[in-house]
């Protein structure tokens, strides 16, 4: 029988979350900013095994700076969390700390991946001088503009969901 | 009457839903949601794939705010409410779409405004930290430069104090000539860093503006006439001959206004016209015009000439590094005044900006005519006696090219060391009459020493006249080793002129 996982995807407002969400479920990319405002919610079937597959139910919060303010009613029944900070703009990681204790207390005990998008914007070495600038951890850097890394980050969210399943 | 406009609106906004405990719809009302009997409210869309997930759950009643569906072909904003009942859940929809969209408006301008306001931020933080980047690259390579071009300068000067023939002379001329422009280069490549960065102060004083008009009057005939140009000055009888400002600023924005018009005119004439504007009290108001019959700047160039290294054509970069009007266009600014230009190609050039001085209300002349160059060529081919002076430079050419130049004159004996460890030994154990210090020494500083000096117990030693030598130019540079003591700063390259008439005013 295929699974249901939901999965929130959470960040500051404008650092990519609905892109990554369409490159991931259409293979598409648009350059034009469109403010998320509640919630969309897709779903994307995941082929773990030739004979295993999960479905992912992916809801696209409206970005906040200020997590706290992220409806409960929102997050109930979440399997997995994904937060994207966007690389280019420090003020959406540079509190990444307290930000993932609002999530951790929000959501407890769910499994997180930490993902830096628009990587295409920032010069490799620049990257990862400002990251080591600011302590940043993190799980995955992605660019949903180029796909890269994209694809790895959901199935890699899926395999720990199909773990704890 | 009202059950009417109520049935109405509910109908047409808002879709009640009944579904079994494993999400199979049993009735819906007919409203915006086409939603067959039967049907899987998990087929309607994802969202309601978190119903099973809601059973569990002590609250009967939740509701989602602002959800997204898109179903069958249509998209919809909706709040969402999910009561647990007897049977199953009842689901409750009401489309807001309208009203979302409104909100989706606003926020989308909302975020758009924060995100620019913060990229500005950035790109200003990166245009700084280039800024300044490039400036200390400027800084460091005008640094750099000063050594050599000193050893140029003073070769030429010692070269030119030989016995030659005519063709030698011409060669020596040729030399000279470059180590001025190189020189004043340099001078203008610093000085547009530092009106970039900030740093460079005017220093206001009382001068002669009328010896400064006579000065340009001098050297711009001369120019004008080896290039077959006329040359013409025109001054308001009521300018004063004594203004105070900042000279070396004024005189560097008319050479290059001047520079500038001779570079770029074939024929005809070059001219400087001052005029008076106003008087309010001390304040007086000139203006000034540097015209030509040259070829002019089409009107589309004329923003740019303005800018750092730009010229017109590729032709002009025999004639300047562009870095001319720059500087003018910097140095006006920190007077707060702004150049003017109007030109059309074929009818010249005219430059002109107004400039306020401040003039003294009651004025002695003779108070004010000594000053600036006070000893300056007192002694020079008539010494008292012969002065004993210390040369500390580590730079073993300069070292050499300084002793040539001092002792050409025959008015000193010299010591010279190189390492700054050694100084303190050596100034006890002496009586010198001016020490000549350079800044960067093996083992301390030329300022340091100076500090330590200032500060001896012994009159003699802590009066010593100090004249530091540095290739540090900046203004901050200076005052520190100042501050440190030092009577006078030369900085490199200096020419022969210069370091005499610094060190007779000291002596």
């Amino acid at each position: 029988m295929q699974r249901s996982k939901k999965i929130v995807i959470l960040g500051h407002f404008g650092v990519g979350k609905t892109s990554l969400i369409r490159r991931f479920v259409t293979n598409q990319f648009s350059d034009k900013y469109k403010v998320t405002i509640g919630v969309h919610i897709t779903k994307k079937v995941v082929a773990l095994t030739s004979e295993d597959s999960i479905s992912l139910i992916l809801w696209d919060l409206e970005g906040t700076d200020d997590l706290d303010q992220i409806r409960d009613a929102y997050l109930l029944g979440t399997h997995g969390i994904i937060f994207v900070f966007d690389i280019s703009r420090p003020s959406t990681f540079q509190h990444l700390k307290t930000d993932l204790q609002i999530v951790s207390r929000k959501i407890p005990d769910r499994p997180l991946l930490i993902i830096g998008n628009k990587k295409d914007l920032v010069p490799e070495d620049e990257l990862h001088e400002t990251l080591n600038e600011h302590a940043i951890q993190y799980n995955y850097l992605t660019s949903a503009k180029t796909g890269d890394m994209v694809e790895e980050v959901f199935l890699d969210l899926a395999n720990l969901l199909n773990k704890d399943a | 009457m009202l059950k009417k406009y109520e049935k109405e609106f509910i109908g047409s906004n808002c879709q009640f839903i009944l579904a079994d405990s494993n999400s199979v719809i049993l009735e819906s009302t007919p409203a915006f949601l086409p939603i067959k009997k039967g049907e899987l409210l998990t087929d309607l869309h994802p969202f309601f794939e978190c119903i099973p997930s809601l059973v569990s759950l002590p609250e009967r009643v939740h509701s989602f705010y602002c959800i997204h569906l898109s179903i069958a072909n249509s998209k919809y904003i909706t709040d969402i409410q999910i009561r647990s009942i007897e049977k199953g859940q009842l689901v409750l929809i009401q489309d807001l779409t309208k009203h979302y969209n409104n909100y989706q408006a606003v926020a989308q301008a909302r975020n758009e405004s924060i995100i620019n306001e913060e990229l500005i931020v950035l790109k200003n933080v990166e245009l700084e930290e280039r800024e300044l980047f490039k400036n200390l690259f400027i800084q460091n390579f005008s640094h750099e430069l000063r050594n050599p071009l000193m050893s140029s300068i003073a070769v030429t000067q010692i070269l030119s104090d030989t016995d030659l023939n005519t063709e030698q002379r011409q060669l020596v001329e040729v030399l000279r000539e470059s180590n001025a422009n190189l020189k004043l280069l340099l001078e203008d490549i610093l000085s547009i860093s530092m009106i970039a960065s900030g740093k460079l102060e005017l220093r206001h004083n009382l001068f002669n503006l009328a010896k400064l008009l006579e000065l340009l009057a001098f050297t711009y005939r001369t120019k004008a006439t080896s290039k077959g140009l006329t040359f013409e000055i025109s001054v308001d009888n009521r300018v004063p001959e004594f203004v105070e400002g900042d000279r070396l600023r004024l005189f560097q924005v008319l050479t290059n206004l001047l520079d500038n018009a001779i570079n770029y005119t074939e024929k005809g004439t070059v001219s400087l016209e001052v005029m008076f504007n106003q008087q309010w009290a001390n304040k007086i108001h000139l203006h000034f015009v540097v015209s030509d019959t040259g070829r002019g700047i089409p009107e589309d160039r004329q923003g740019i000439v303005f800018e750092s290294f730009s010229q017109l054509t590729l032709q002009d970069k025999e004639k300047g590094t562009g870095l001319g009007l720059a500087l003018v266009k910097g140095l006006l600014a920190l007077m707060e005044s702004e150049i003017a230009l109007k030109s059309a190609p074929g009818k010249g050039s005219v430059f002109s900006f107004d400039l306020g001085l401040k003039v003294p209300l009651s004025f002695e002349r003779s108070a004010t005519t000594q000053s600036p160059s006070k000893g300056t060529s007192r002694n020079i081919g008539k010494p008292d006696r012969k002065y004993k002076l210390l040369l500390v430079e580590d730079d073993e050419r300069i070292q050499t090219l300084l002793f040539k130049v001092l002792m050409d004159t025959d008015q000193f004996y010299l010591d010279i060391i190189n390492d700054g460890a050694q100084v303190l030994e050596q100034v006890i154990q002496n009586s010198y009459d001016l020490i000549l210090m350079d800044i960067n020494l093996p083992n301390t500083r030329g300022d340091h020493l100076t500090k330590i000096i200032r500060d001896f117990p012994f009159k003699n030693i802590k009066q010593l006249p100090i004249i530091g030598m540095t290739a540090f130019a900046y203004e901050d540079h200076l005052k520190t080793f100042k501050d440190a003591g030092m009577n006078k700063v030369l900085t490199k390259p200096f020419d022969k002129e210069e370091l005499l008439s610094t060190i007779f005013a000291y002596l």
